[in-house]
């Protein structure tokens, strides 16, 4: 079956995430390396979806879309559980279970308009 | 080989990644500022698809950082798609894109005109206008020049005869209006190079669509590629389809097979292959052998293959310091020269001339791929892949990635073209953002 959140990853992300705002940089979103590191892994996917995954069209907006529903689909694609999938298990088998849901809390956070 | 100089911003940065250690600086705007008191000033020479990406993405990196695009047309035709143009099922203008939204959105500074020079050394862009600029960071996304005379007879003039078609505008017209003007019965022929090349699928989609242009209008005709490789990308895929979509009217010829053009006389449409076949065509079109786009050797970024060397982790050049090169120009296998790849290399190096220019470490890269081929309008195969750095290489990581399953239904097919259109859509969105 699909796992949900797992507290002991999420507080390790947190823990990144804090201790990397101690970092330098010139504003707030360029300041801490795991947002970055994710902003840099989520751009690959607006090659489909658009800049920060709000175009939607044949392919679907992923932006603004609740971060379990994101995470679940991404780990469904890598392990071959969704039907008639085209692409996106080949491209699900690339990252690790964890940038996944990286991957699905970024998109989480954007806002659509 | 190398000429990584030790000026003035190189020491400036080893200092800032010293103080980045310990963390203590408050107002690094200030102390990462560049000579003209801002964040920095990046030129990038090229607009396509790696280049706009860079443009586009070190803005929304950091705005304060002064971004000057140097691009001589004021639209640009893609590639991708372009073989829609020549099949008569798109217009040329469909797949145009204007630099208005770098201008007004997100505050690039566009200038249309050529790069001639570059000193690497002092940090300096010559502009065909006359004009000399200086860069903090310079990303260059210079595409493919042609090899001409890489195969005798075929230089620059015997292209509008004989057009490549490999850069979309004008020459995907000119070779439209040949497959126009073809007799019901005739022949339209195509030579590929060998590898390395820019869309390594391209020359197969475009036999696929010429072909279903003639399917409809000149039934009697036929499609010869004459290839310089004995392998192709997709080829399971697009044989397979060939054969149940077409018949028997695309031939393909491989190099062991004299597939390899090393004649060409564009007057009279005519080709000599290795071992001395002559090849009479009605349209004719030479892909012919290519490198790097031309201002990088004026940069002296490329080595002795006519390819840009770069550190995989940021895109820099591995010859000049502070000069970025990405897109098809650059040696990055196991990616393709493809525009998404080059999309996507716009953004890792983007992230990390933001980093650089504010004296901190670039995120570590990630890369994907997918490159979508038309066998007809309604019938589309992929190639995917994402990729990382490992042992200061690029790998694809393991596991990721392939071709579209060569048992897939038919509405399989089906999706993959409708959901090539989406990428048009989205990957265009994302670079240039005037269309969609």
């Amino acid at each position: 079956m699909i796992s949900g959140y797992l507290p002991c990853t999420r507080s390790t992300l947190i823990k990144l995430l804090s201790s990397a705002t101690l970092l330098l940089a010139i504003n707030a979103q360029a300041s801490d390396l795991p947002e970055r590191q994710v902003s840099l892994m989520s751009s690959s996917c607006a090659n489909c979806h658009g800049t920060d995954g709000k175009l939607a069209g044949a392919i679907p907006a992923i932006a603004g879309r609740p971060a379990s529903v994101l995470e679940a689909q991404l780990l469904a694609f890598k392990q071959d559980l969704q039907p008639n999938t085209t692409v996106m298990n080949r491209i699900a088998k690339g990252y690790t279970d964890e940038e996944l849901k990286s991957l699905a809390n970024y998109f989480a956070n954007v806002k659509r308009k | 080989m190398s000429n990584k100089n030790t000026n003035f911003s190189t020491s400036r940065r080893r200092l800032l990644k010293g103080l980045g250690m310990v963390g203590l600086l408050p107002a690094i705007p200030t102390i990462a500022a560049n000579t003209s008191g801002h964040a920095g000033h990046v030129i990038v020479v090229g607009g396509g698809f790696g280049g706009a990406t860079a443009a586009k993405y070190i803005k929304r990196g950091n705005p304060k950082i002064d971004v000057t695009l140097i691009e001589p047309n004021s639209t640009f035709y893609t590639c991708p798609f372009s073989n829609l143009v020549l099949a008569g099922e798109r217009s040329l203008d469909s797949i145009g894109h204007s630099y208005e939204e770098l201008k007004s959105v997100f505050g690039v500074n566009v200038i249309h005109a050529f790069a001639e020079d570059i000193d690497g050394v002092a940090h300096k862009v010559t502009l065909s206008n006359g004009s000399v600029l200086s860069y903090d960071r310079l990303l260059l996304s210079p595409g493919i020049d042609m090899r001409w005379n890489a195969i005798e007879g075929y230089d620059e003039a015997a292209s509008e005869k004989a057009p490549h078609a490999w850069k979309a505008g004008n020459q995907t017209l000119l070779l439209r209006k040949q497959l126009e003007d073809m007799e019901d019965g005739g022949t339209f022929v195509m030579s590929v190079p060998a590898d390395p090349f820019r869309c390594p699928p391209g020359p197969y989609e475009r036999a696929s669509l010429v072909a279903h242009y003639l399917k409809q209008h000149k039934p009697r005709s036929k499609v010869l590629i004459l290839d310089s490789k004995d392998n192709f990308s997709k080829q399971g895929l697009f044989t397979s389809a060939w054969k149940d979509i077409y018949g028997d009217m695309i031939e393909w010829v491989g190099v062991s097979g004299d597939g390899r053009v090393v004649r060409v006389d564009a007057d009279k449409r005519e080709v000599e292959t290795e071992f001395g076949t002559l090849h009479s065509a009605s349209a004719l079109n030479i892909i012919p052998p290519q490198k790097a786009g031309f201002i990088a050797d004026r940069a002296g970024v490329t080595n002795e293959s006519g390819w840009v060397p770069v550190n995989p982790n940021t895109f820099e050049s591995q010859q000049v310091a502070d000069i970025y090169v990405v897109g098809d120009a650059t040696l990055a296998a196991p990616m393709p020269k493809s525009g998404f790849a080059a999309n996507t290399q716009g953004k890792v190096a983007a992230a990390a001339i933001v980093a650089s220019l504010a004296g901190i470490t670039a995120p570590d890269p990630y890369w994907a791929n997918t490159c979508y081929s038309l066998v007809n309008p309604d019938y589309g195969i992929s190639v995917a892949g994402v990729y990382k750095v490992e042992d200061n290489q690029i790998i694809t990581v393991p596991g990721s990635g392939g071709l579209s399953a060569a048992d897939a239904s038919l509405e399989i097919r089906q999706a993959e073209a409708a959901y090539a259109v989406g990428w048009y859509e989205a990957i265009t969105q994302d670079t240039w953002g005037t269309q969609y």
